[in-house]
This record gives C-alpha cells, structure tokens and sequence, in this order.
C-alpha cells in the first residue's frame, strides 16, 4: 500500500476551511480531520472551529518552570549566604530577605521563560526536517492543506480540493 | 490626510516583497553610517585602554566624587530597553496592533541597549579582570558574591533580562526567518535554514507559537518592571541623601519607559525614510507612538514633582539642602535643562501638528532622549556633591575619558542596529499580514452589517488575502 | 555551602541581628578622641602614612581630591557674628575647630551590605574589614559611607611614590595596594594581630595601653585614646561611660548634659565606634 502525501494551495481560508469541513463531514472515507495539517502564514485561531480542538501543552511547562524557579533559586541562594555566617554586614541578617524576594523573582522568570521555550520547541517539532511537500507560497500568501491518503482516495480528494479552487496540488507518493 | 493605521488593501505577497527589499545590499549611506559608529567606538576603545593602564584616575573621578557618567550612562541603557518590552509584551497583552509594523525594531533596540548597557559595569570597576568574582560561580577560594548588594542583584537581573529579551525576539522571529529562508540565496540562506528551526507554518507550531509568545510576553513584563526597580535600588538602598528614596523604583521605570519610548520615535522616522517603509510605518502609527510618550512624559514629570514636593514637606535639612542645590549650585544649568527637556518639550507632542511633522518629532524625540540622559546625571552627581559629611563637599566635572567612552557607547549601540536592521527583518512580516488581513474582515463584516447582507456573500467580499 | 548551615542556625541567625553581627565578639577596638586638646597639627595623619604605606600623591592629584589619607583633620570655623564681635578666624579660641576623622568602624557600617565581591565585612574584633585582595574596585561601599572616610586607589602608587631607596621605608607588616583598590583605616590592625598572638602565647588577655595605634603613638597632646570597649577598666571605655555614651543607641539620653561626648551622625544608626568629645568654648 503506497501512501499518496497530498497538499493542496488555497488562496484564502474561506476555501481551505470549507474543503476541511467537507473532509470532517467524511466526504473522503477512512479519513478522518485529525489527520489534517494546515499551513498558514498567519496564525488563526478560528481554524480550531473545522479543525476540531487541539490543546497545547506549553502553559503546564511554564508553570513547572516557575515552581523550579522558585524552589531552586531560593535554595541555591539561601546556602550561599548561609556561607557567610564569618562575614556578617552592616548589622543586617546572613539570610535577608529583600535580597532573598528580588533574587528569588529573577530567578522565577528566568526559569520560566527558559521552560517555555524548551516546551515550545519540543512540541512544535521545531527541530525535524520539513517534509518534502512545503511549498514556499504558505510563507507569502497562500494556506496549503496537507493530508496522507490511500491510494484509493487520493483522487477523491484532488477531487475536492479542485472543487474548493485550490490554486496549486501537489503530491508525492511513498510506497 | 492618513488616519488608518494602515492601508489594508495592501497584498501579503506586497508586503513580503517591500520588507525583503531591506535585506538586500547597502546602498553608500548604510556604509556611511556604519563608519561613522566603528570610529565611535574606536574613540571609546583608546579612551578605555588608556583608562585600564592607568587607573580610574583618568576619568576625573574623586573623592568624594567616586561615580560618574559611567553609572549614569550605565541606568540610561538600561532605560532604553524597557520600551521594546512595553511595545511588544504590554501593548500585544491589550491587542493593540498598531504596534505590529513597529515592535520588530523596538525589540532589537531593547536588546541591543541591554547589551551596550552591559559594558559600562565592566568599564567603571577598578579591577575589570577580576569581573568574574560578580557571578556565582564554584570558587575555589569559597567566598560568593555578596548577594545583599544591589550591584549583586543587578548582575542576575540584568542577566535575565538580556537571556529572556533575546529569546523573545528571537521566538518572536522565527515565522519571519522563514520567510527569509525562502527568498534567500547564498550565506544567507544558510543562516536562515539554520535560525527558522524548520518551521513550515502548520498549525501545531502557530498553535503552540501562539501560547509561547503570550507566555513569554507576560513574564517579559513583570520582568522588565523589576529589572529597573533593581538598578534604581543601587541608590534607593544606599543612605546618601537624593538616592535613599523610596519612589526610585517607579521613577526610574516611569524614565525608562520615557526615554525607550522616545529612542522608538528617532528609529522609527529612520528605518522609515531609509528603507521607504511609508505603507507600515505610517503617520497614525506615529502619532499614536507620540500620544504614549506624552503620557509618560507627564508621569515621569509627576514623579518628580513629588519627589521635590516630599522632601520639600519634610524637615530633612541634607535632603532639603540638596534639593536647593540641585536648582541653583553648580550642577544647575544641567538640571534645568533636564526640566526642559523632560518636562516642558514633551508638550509638543500634544499638538497633532507637529506630531505629524517628522522632522520637528526626529529633534524633540532626541533632545528628549538627551534630557533622559541628563537625568540620570544629575541623579548621581550632586548627591556626591553634597551628602552628609560637609568636609566631602565639593565640585567635580567629568574628564574626556568618561566622555570618550559615553560616546563610543552610542557607537556600539548603533553598530549592533545597523547590522541587525541589514541581516534581519525590522518589520514583522507575518504579524502585519495579520493585522491587514484582520482590518479588513472587520471592514466586510462592518460593511456587510451595513448593507444588511451576511459577509460571506460574495457581493459584499471586496478584497480577500492573494487577489 | 549546605543545608545543615541553613536548617541548623535559623535562630541564630535572626537572633543576631541586634549586635550588628553574629559574633560573640572577643573585643569591641574603639576610640576616644578629645577636640579640646587637638591642635591640628597633623602628626597623627603623617604616622599614619608612615605606619599603614599610604601613598603620598603630590600637590596637583591633592588638589584634584585624590589623596590617599586615612586619617583627616578637618576645619571648621564658626559663622562670623554678624555685628563683628566674632570675627572670622583660624583660631581655635575664636570659633576654629579640628575633627580628626578616621574610620569610625561601625557596628552597623552601611559600606559592608553594598559590596557586590563581599570585600568588606565586620570582624569578631568589631573592625570593619577590607579584603584588598578581593576588591574589584566597584566603589559602592566609599559612596554609601556617610563619613566619606573611605578612599580608592585611583593611579598607582608604588612606582611613583616611593622610589629607592624610599621604598625601604614600608611597613613590612602590611601591602602595598595597586591602583582599582578601596583602603581605609583600619585602627592599625597589623599592630592589633601582634599584640593578640603576643598576649595568646603568653596565654593572657591583652592589657589596655599594651599596644596603641600609630595616630594615637604620635598625637602630642594625647587626644587620641584607642582601646577594647568589651573591657571595663579600658581607659576608652572609661571615658564612654563617663560621657554616657553607649553602642548600639541612636540617640543617647545623658544625665549630666554637660558631658561632651557624642558621636557624629549615630542618628543614622551607623553605630560607630569613635567618641568625640566636643570642644570647650569660651561663652
């Protein structure tokens, strides 16, 4: 069985959205929207109507980040200090804690920015090859729709994307 | 007269083309400029060679005399950086998207001044190659730094504040990265493959893309508050008279905001006449720009009317004695023209007039940076004038050293820009085709409303993103 | 560096505080110094050059604030009266004074916090410290001192001021410091480490008036007196009590107010350890 990698390029998202809810409503059999990847130049929430809902895991690691900021950047601090316990200054305590609040903020932040954007790059497959099949038009102007097929769809579905007037389709077969 | 934002009939494919169009080479005034800022910088080197052979003495500071310029120009930088912040992290936070064209720009400008900043604690040391001894590393001798130090506290705040700028400008870059990659040739192209992180536009990444960047806009803004607030607590934790005041955190945020805001104006009547960025720079958005630094002049001119007006309304003698000082003794003329131009210049830029003439905004923008500069002077100087010991009273001016390297500071501050305005995007691609492409559905939507027809009829689409 | 340190000493730590430190303190090193027998004359700045390797900058740096004294005698005069009866003077007897200032020493000194290399902290002898080996030279702690009594190496010295055979001359007890470091006076504590090791291997407490500080050795009129606070029968401590002046007070209520004593700016809450002792003047 050879899998059929099609895109197809529209012009604008009316038409990429309604050729994605023709695919939800199982205008092609056995596959389902899950499997669709949209491309876009700009970011549109409103996708998530056709698309069907998928969540994003980042806000969890940032909170996790901030805890570990916290945690990690007090201890690490309030040992340091507790070095000094030999050179007391200025009258004020070995383990102060203005020092202790401003310090132990920054350190919050900076693990918490830092966790984001680990989070974020390990959920956005930042670092994988793009696949073949990206077209240079999503970065100016146009949205592509992408999906794997079976053979026995793939010309259902340039089918449908013709019927939605997609400006471009293109497709690689990997048997 | 223009009173959109922006036009939003211009085309995607428009907008990819004109904001490429900087990237390619430099015409003779790029050169020119870039000169210009290495022979800054140049000044700036031989003054602090000089300095690091024969001492601080060099720079004309004294006893009691034992900051100058350097930790003024120091908290300067430092203000600079907080207007990329405010623009990107604060006005995305509210969706205001005028500052999609701007924010680009206003970002490097907040990174690079963090990394000018970053320089002058290395220059005013006395042992510079001992620096290291700041950071909190495993010292063989065990001693740490002193974390109940402000100077310690400024390291890691400033620190954070670099890492976390950068990385949002950078995220923040990487949808535009990509566009790059696919119009490049050469080098280029290679650095951008290698910066775009593979990004291909699907709708996992702008998913996740989304969140980051919110995420990161809301850390970037408490940060950026305390980052300030700590570089102001290495005179409001001191004891000096004029340092040890409890509103320095929120006024020296209020300048920061202030003189970022202002620096974003020079840039902007920049990049927009060299680069012909008319159609996404526009006047609105300048305008716009002018009213928020209006606004913050009038803050920071409140703080400090309340300053004078505390000290005036307590009975502290030193700090009264100060305050006096400030207005008629030596340091005088610049301290008026600190007023001048902090508190009375601004008042230009209520007038929609002048507002809309660029060149009348590009001097005020930079006397008010210069009036912000001056701030920062008059905050360290003539409380070691006249503090508290009366045998330590006494006048001293800066040498060409301290001159030299405040100089070349701008030097270096302009070098990092220039390249990064010839290598990178300074208009965000993808975020101004958002803003286009938003505008205008709201304009069919409002059109259609108006014509009693739903806006997905054909006959009310005027105009659909690529056509 | 461990949590034994933290967990284990949580209230010692904050209990502490009140002392200016944590130390059970073996000496508080004080000093007394009476302005009615000072006349100015400077010798006890001059030992301290010799005693402590100070550089000797020459008139034009002198002139442009950069001088190297730990100790200082500053003037003052009184106002001029304005009918004339109290004309403007160098005198002492008509309204010229003489403050010696040196390190006060401070129980609660403002320059130890703003280190950021932790180059100056309080001693268990009651001596604010300066490590000259771990300055950096950011100069933070000269201008959170109130007293301005700390001074920073602008150029370096040792080439200029002392060429042989003048270098012959050093203390051998202490450094020389190069240009980029912070020095003050420390109440000659080269002298005070000789006379703790002498009186510990004698296996005794060290006697007041065993050693005194090079200000102190040269100061023809006796104005200086440098001692232990923590020892009762010191002749500093003598002269504290008697002018009811205490440590660790922000204001002192006195019985007698003719006692002169005071200290200069303890309203700061510095605590420091230098009595005055104000000038008698005629009425």
């Amino acid at each position: 069985m050879s899998k059929h990698h099609i895109i197809g390029l529209f012009s604008d998202f009316e038409q990429a959205f309604s050729a994605i809810a023709e695919i939800r409503d199982g205008k092609i059999p056995g596959v389902s929207v899950d499997d669709v990847i949209l491309k876009s130049p700009i970011e549109h929430p409103e996708i998530e109507e056709v698309l069907g809902e998928r969540s994003s895991h980042v806000p969890k690691f940032t909170l996790m980040g901030a805890i570990f900021g916290i945690t990690f950047g007090f201890l690490f601090l309030a040992s340091a200090e507790a070095t000094f316990l030999v050179q007391p200054q200025g009258g004020k305590p070995v383990i102060p804690l203005p020092s202790n609040i401003v310090l132990t903020y920054e350190m919050l932040i900076l693990f918490g920015v830092l966790f984001t954007l680990i989070s974020f790059l390990v959920s956005a497959r930042m670092f994988f090859k793009r696949d073949n099949l990206y077209s240079e038009k999503v970065s100016l102007d146009q949205i592509g729709v992408r999906l794997a097929v079976d053979e026995k769809n793939a010309q259902a579905l340039k089918g449908l994307f013709q019927q939605h007037k997609a400006v471009e389709i293109r497709e690689e077969v990997v048997r | 007269m223009q009173t959109k934002d922006i036009n939003e009939q211009i085309k995607w494919a428009q907008i990819n083309k004109d904001v490429l169009t900087s990237l390619e080479n430099p015409r003779m005034a790029y050169w020119v400029a870039v000169g210009i800022c290495v022979a800054m910088i140049a000044c700036a080197v031989v003054a602090e060679v000089y300095q690091y052979q024969m001492g601080i003495g060099v720079a004309a500071l004294d006893w009691p005399q034992m900051w100058g310029l350097y930790i003024g120009t120091f908290i300067f930088w430092i203000g600079m950086s907080h207007s990329g912040t405010l623009l990107s992290a604060i006005l995305h936070i509210v969706h205001a998207d005028w500052r999609k064209p701007i924010y680009r720009f206003a970002e490097a400008m907040t990174t690079f001044s963090l990394m000018t900043a970053g320089l002058f604690p290395l220059i005013h040391l006395g042992r510079i190659w001992n620096l290291y001894w700041v950071l909190p590393y495993a010292s063989d001798r065990g001693v740490w730094p002193n974390f109940r130090s402000p100077l310690a506290w400024d390291c890691f705040a400033i620190f954070t504040y670099l890492t976390s700028s950068a990385l949002f400008l950078y995220i923040g870059m990487i949808p535009d990265l990509a566009i790059c990659r696919d119009n490049a040739k050469g080098w280029r192209k290679k650095l951008y493959t290698v910066l775009s992180l593979g990004w291909a536009g699907t709708d996992r990444q702008w998913r996740h893309f989304r969140k980051t960047y919110l995420l990161m806009a809301c850390f970037l803004i408490p940060l950026a508050v305390s980052v300030h607030s700590i570089v102001s607590s290495d005179f409001a934790m001191s004891i000096m008279p004029g340092w040890h005041v409890t509103t320095f955190p929120p006024y020296f945020v209020a300048g920061a905001l202030y003189s970022g805001c202002a620096a974003i104006i020079t840039l902007f009547i920049i990049l927009r006449y060299f680069f012909r960025f008319e159609e996404y720079m526009t006047i609105p958005i300048l305008e716009k720009t002018c009213k928020l630094t209006f606004v913050i002049a009038m803050a920071w001119s409140y703080l400090n009317l309340i300053e004078f007006s505390s000290v005036w309304y307590g009975h502290n003698e030193v700090d009264k004695e100060l305050l006096l000082n400030k207005f008629t003794g030596a340091y005088s003329p610049y301290f008026w023209a600190m007023l001048f131009f902090g508190s009375v210049l601004p008042f230009t830029l209520a007038f929609e007039k002048l507002r809309r003439h660029l060149p009348t905004m590009f001097v005020v923008s930079l006397l008010l940076n210069v009036g912000m500069w001056l701030e920062r002077w008059m905050i360290v100087s003539p409380t070691l004038s006249l503090s508290y010991e009366p045998f330590a009273w006494s006048v001293q001016w800066p040498s060409i050293v301290q001159w030299a390297i405040v100089f070349g500071s701008f030097g270096w501050f302009g070098l990092l820009f220039l390249v990064f305005v010839k290598v990178f995007p300074s208009v965000s691609m993808y975020e101004v085709k958002e803003m286009v492409y938003h505008r205008r559905r709201a304009n069919v939507e409002s059109k259609a409303h108006e014509f009693g027809r739903r806006s997905s009829d054909p006959q009310a689409a005027t105009g659909l993103p690529g056509t | 560096m461990s949590f034994k340190n933290i967990l284990g000493d949580w209230a010692h730590y904050r209990r502490g505080r009140e002392e200016g430190g944590f130390h059970n303190y073996e000496h508080k090193w004080g000093m007394a110094v009476d302005l009615n027998k000072c006349i100015g004359c400077n010798a006890c700045s001059i030992a301290c050059y010799a005693e402590n390797n100070l550089a000797v900058v020459g008139p034009e740096r002198f002139a442009k604030h950069q001088a190297m004294h730990w100790m200082r005698i500053e003037r003052y005069w009184d106002e001029p009266d304005l009918e004339g009866e109290i004309p403007a003077s160098q005198y002492q007897e008509q309204g010229a004074s003489f403050l010696p200032m040196m390190c006060q020493n401070c129980m609660s000194a403002t320059c130890e916090p703003v280190c950021p290399v932790a180059a100056t902290y309080h001693t268990p002898d009651g001596l604010n410290a300066q490590v000259y080996n771990r300055c950096i030279g950011s100069r933070y702690c000269s201008n959170n001192c109130p007293y301005r009594l700390r001074y920073f190496n602008f150029w370096s010295y040792y080439e200029s001021s002392w060429p042989a055979p003048l270098h012959m001359q050093l203390n051998p007890d202490l450094t020389v410091r190069d240009k980029g470091v912070m020095e003050k006076c420390t109440f000659c504590v080269q002298r005070i480490r000789v006379a703790k090791d002498k009186a510990k291997m004698e296996d005794r407490k060290v006697i007041d008036g065993e050693f005194n500080t090079a200000c102190q050795q040269t100061c023809p009129t006796g104005a200086i007196v440098f001692g232990d606070l923590m020892n009762p029968e010191s002749q500093v401590s003598k002269m504290w009590a008697t002018h009811q002046v205490e440590l660790g007070k922000t204001e002192q209520t006195k019985q007698n107010p003719q006692m002169r004593g005071y200290r200069v700016f303890e309203d700061l809450n510095t605590d420091p350890k230098v009595l005055y002792l104000e000038r008698v003047r005629e009425v």
